[in-house]
């Protein structure tokens, strides 16, 4: 084994450990938490024997298993990039709830001023 | 019951209970004098004063309007659901929209209200194409009818016109509205939700009259690839 597969085992070890921690913590869910070690465990799998890289990408008809891997990279990035966006759309709308929230009820407390204010202007002038 | 003025002939009643939501942005310069024209109908103009960094409000509020700010810009889609929520916690019974750039006439606020107070329709969208749209380029009337066709295609509705600001709602509709589109996609989303909701609706004619200054201000025609973007985003997110 090289130096580089000890250094990505290991980093890949600890995001494991990390998810299951995360899960018992319930800082995310268990199908979340399962993904994430699925996810962690496949690559150090990956990495410690690329040949089953090879055999994975045979099985869908690719050449190469570093193709493999990059065509799996870069969807990953998109389902990421994807997640990301609905993230921040949720989180203008929740900006956009709190800054109604503050502007109608500025706006109908001036409106509630103004209507006892009037009832006393009516019996200033009788 | 003359609504513009004791000498003009009479164009059509309006209960008080009738509410004129005005989004504005930046409209510091024309805002005033739109609102000074919404006066002479016997409704409530209420300005959603967008997070606007010019006196928008200040002069919107000083030509009579009612003013409700929002701290940050967020666009005209919130800006309207805004102005909804506050009329309808206001007691509104019908609730008009109108556009602050002086694009639209007044002249058509009490028509659009007439056939929800006759209890015909639920909402009444205001369609230049049935009526006139002065000075109006060839590009902007192209785009303006592809998106009457993606409109059908996504919502079904059959419009002349899928993207106007000048509207009316009951307050029955008004309630059933729930804009999550912020920018201009919301005027899509109105016509989905009218349509999920299974509200009465119908077109009528209306002026809109374009500007230098309302052209200037406007949406450039490049930007409705992005609204039709963020309408599908968001069919997508919800």
């Amino acid at each position: 084994m090289i130096l580089f597969q000890v250094f990505a085992l290991l980093v890949c070890s600890i995001f494991a450990v990390g998810a299951v921690l995360s899960v018992l913590r319930g800082r995310i869910g268990p199908i979340v938490g399962l993904a994430w070690l699925t996810l962690w465990v496949t690559a150090g799998i990956a990495i410690a024997r690329p040949e089953t890289t090879v055999a994975a990408a045979r099985l869908l008809g690719i050449t190469r298993g570093a193709d493999l891997v990059f065509y799996l990279a870069i969807l990953g990035m998109i389902i990421g990039f994807f997640a990301v966006y609905l993230g921040l759309r949720r989180l203008e709308g929740e900006i956009t709830t709190l800054t109604r929230h503050m502007a109608v009820s500025e706006a109908l407390s001036e409106a509630e001023s103004a209507e006892r204010q009037e009832p006393d202007r009516d019996d200033e002038d009788s | 019951m003359s609504t513009l003025g004791g000498d003009e002939p009479d164009r059509g009643w309006m209960p008080p209970s009738t509410f004129i939501v005005v989004p504005a942005y930046n409209e510091g310069s024309v805002i005033g004098e739109v609102i000074r024209e919404l006066r002479r109908l016997p409704a409530t103009v209420v300005v959603i004063d967008d997070g606007s960094s010019d006196q928008t409000g200040a002069v919107a509020r000083n030509a009579g309007a009612v003013v409700v700010t929002h701290p940050l810009n967020r666009g005209q889609g919130a800006a309207l659901q805004t102005g909804l929520d506050y009329c309808l916690r206001r007691g509104a019974e019908v609730i008009a929209t109108f556009d602050a750039d002086g694009q639209h006439s007044v002249e058509d606020v009490p028509r659009l209200v007439e056939p929800i107070l006759r209890g015909e329709v639920d909402v009444v969208l205001g369609s230049r194409f049935l009526g006139t749209a002065e000075n109006i380029s060839f590009l902007r009337k192209v785009i303006l009818k592809i998106g009457v066709h993606f409109t059908r295609v996504m919502s079904g509705a059959r419009l002349t016109d899928a993207h106007n600001g000048i509207r009316a709602f009951s307050a029955s509709a008004a309630s059933r509205i729930r804009l999550t589109q912020d920018r201009m996609a919301h005027a899509s989303q109105i016509i989905d939700q009218i349509v999920a909701a299974e509200l009465r609706f119908k077109e009528m004619p209306v002026s809109v009259r374009y500007t230098d200054y309302s052209k200037g201000k406007g949406q450039k025609s490049v930007g409705a690839v992005r609204v039709a973007v963020d309408y599908l985003m968001g069919r997508v997110a919800r």
